[in-house]
């Protein structure tokens, strides 16, 4: 039967299996590569990877810890990246939804600006923004900000007219009805919106990275993938994969508590 | 016309016309509200009842006449949705987002409170908060929901949402309230239910009366339903495009006006009416209002009501 339902605990099983079969896939071919060349570096054994994991957690030349460098240059870029965007992204949104006049007079730039690659555009930003932090910040804030906004006018274009009538019959003022009203029924989609643009924020940097970071995961992705050291480019591959489920899950969780009324809602 | 005249109505609607290009809707409407009143407002489909009560509710206002409601004291135009005016929708009037406790505090909060005072005196909208939250309580107590205060809108059937959005409205006392087919999407049973709630609002409304305070709740209810209309209501208010308009040197249908209006029977809550009685009334409504053969003068069924 199509949808039936199964038990927790079976799920759980299924869902570990599915891992353990990646794992014991991996192992596998690995093995094979190696009965090949046993010198082979491009599907590197486990304790290859462990060798890659040591090479990068502990302290190279420059008494810097790879791992620790690249995780606080990528960390910062992305934070402060998506921190203006998501604010910028929200404002806009939110503007374009309530005042008709900000809506006619920005929707043209936005909805062609979200059509812009941000990987192409690479080279704009570089030119106006140079190769520091301001530019992964720019790149990362407008790469984001047209999809935030646009959801966001979206959905409250979407709202029933007769939510904010209401609100007006109940003495609202123009300033209570957005804040009150549309903030509120806007929130839960936006924040969904948020995990959605994290992937595209995250591709958009590491690109970035590869092109002219000096430090950075992209960049150590791409010159440990140069001296085909795969021991190191797979765990960093894993490790920004766990980055962006932590984000998204942590994002899930901050909707369940501001918007408890929304996973009612959607159960 | 007097102050103490003014304070009496809730709504007067004077030469209220509108149309949609070619497309004429209302004529010439006249109709005033008294505080207290509970108006039925019935009338065919197409008849212009949807867009009477968003030009009352001030956001499509009409194109010519003029719709007053008392605003601080005095008839102004209601040509934007206002305190004075609430509105219960057959959807859509609840916030979701809103348990239903706070659903009926909100209209308090919006009026008491302003959002500075809330984000800058915080010791006080807390006391505040309390006082509406306590009120909201006993107004839902009130309408038989005060197990369900904590629910959200999506854990509610249709008739509790109802409930709380008629809560909704009419805490706040205003002028006059609209509701724009309530019950239209409720079972039979439920439809009932809140047909006895509606009236033990008019019930207070007639001890007010009694005590020479103002009556708090005035309303105007549409709905489609004959009998319910009959029994909610204490005055049955017909909108028509079927009028001798011909008559009135129109060579074409100048658009809906009101053809019928007379007082209705009125009970009270615990009494189920026996719809049988009132086949007359029906009979009569369903020649003058509904039937396009039967083209009588608009004026002709118009029995003014004396106020009470």
């Amino acid at each position: 039967m199509i949808r039936r339902p199964i038990t927790r605990s079976w799920a759980v099983v299924l869902g570990c299996l599915s891992v353990l079969l990646l794992l014991a896939g991996y192992t596998l071919v690995s093995h094979r590569q190696h009965q090949v060349n046993p010198d082979d570096t491009t599907i590197p054994s486990w304790s290859q990877l462990s060798d890659g994991v040591i090479k990068f957690t502990r302290l190279d030349r420059k008494n810097e810890r790879w791992i620790v460098e690249d995780s606080v240059a990528t960390g910062r870029r992305l934070f402060f990246g998506l921190g203006l965007g998501v604010f910028f992204g929200f404002a806009i949104g939110m503007m374009m939804g309530c005042v008709t006049p900000i809506e006619a007079f920005l929707q043209p730039p936005i909805s062609l600006l979200a059509k812009v690659p941000q990987t192409a555009a690479l080279a704009v930003y570089f030119v106006f923004f140079g190769t520091g932090m301001e530019m992964y910040v720019a790149m990362i804030a407008f790469g984001i900000i047209p999809a935030l906004a646009v959801t966001v006018h979206l959905a409250i274009k979407d709202l029933p007219s007769e939510m904010l009538d209401k609100a007006y019959t109940l003495g609202a003022s123009h300033f209570e009805v957005a804040t009150e009203v549309v903030f509120k029924q806007v929130l839960p989609k936006f924040i969904d919106a948020v995990r959605l643009a994290i992937g595209p924020a995250i591709v958009f940097l590491i690109a970035a990275e590869m092109v002219v970071g000096e430090v950075g995961f992209g960049y150590r992705i791409r010159l440990q993938f140069k001296l085909t050291n795969m021991n190191v480019v797979y765990p960093y591959l894993v490790m920004l994969a766990f980055f962006g489920f932590a984000l998204d899950y942590g994002l899930r969780f901050l909707q369940a508590k501001l918007c408890p009324w929304y996973q009612r809602d959607s159960k | 016309m007097t102050l103490s005249d003014q304070n009496n109505f809730g709504l007067q609607c004077q030469g209220v016309s509108h149309w949609f290009g070619e497309t004429k809707v209302l004529f010439d409407l006249n109709l005033n509200v008294h505080a207290g009143q509970f108006v039925s407002l019935i009338g065919p489909s197409g008849c212009g009842k949807s867009t009477l009560l968003r030009a009352i509710l001030g956001t499509h206002p009409p194109l010519r006449g003029e719709i007053l409601t008392l605003q601080n004291g005095r008839l102004d135009n209601a040509d934007r949705p206002g305190r004075d005016r609430g509105i219960v929708y057959q959807k859509y009037s609840l916030y979701p987002f809103l348990t239903a406790l706070d659903n009926v505090a909100l209209g308090l909060k919006f009026d008491q409170t302003t959002t500075a005072f809330r984000c800058l005196n915080w010791a006080g909208w807390k006391k505040k908060r309390r006082i509406f939250r306590d009120r909201a309580a006993a107004f839902l107590d009130k309408v038989g929901l005060g197990k369900a205060m904590h629910l959200y809108p999506s854990q509610m059937s249709g008739g509790m949402q109802q409930r709380v959005a008629i809560a909704q409205a009419l805490i706040m006392e205003p002028e006059i309230i609209l509701l724009d087919e309530p019950f239209g999407a409720l079972d039979e049973a439920t439809r009932e239910e809140l047909q006895e709630m509606l009236l033990q609002f008019y019930e207070e409304n007639k001890k007010a009366i009694a005590e020479g305070k103002k009556p708090p709740y005035t309303l105007i209810i549409v709905t489609h339903e004959l009998n319910e209309a009959i029994r909610v209501g204490d005055r049955l208010v017909g909108l028509s495009q079927y009028w001798d308009w011909k008559a009135d040197g129109h060579q074409r249908s100048p658009g809906a006006t009101v053809v019928y209006d007379k007082p209705a029977p009125v009970f009270r809550s615990d009494e189920r009416p026996d719809y049988e009685l009132f086949a007359d009334i029906r009979w009569e409504i369903r020649q003058v209002v509904y039937n396009p053969e039967v083209l009588q003068q608009r004026d002709e069924h118009v029995k003014l009501i004396p106020t009470s």
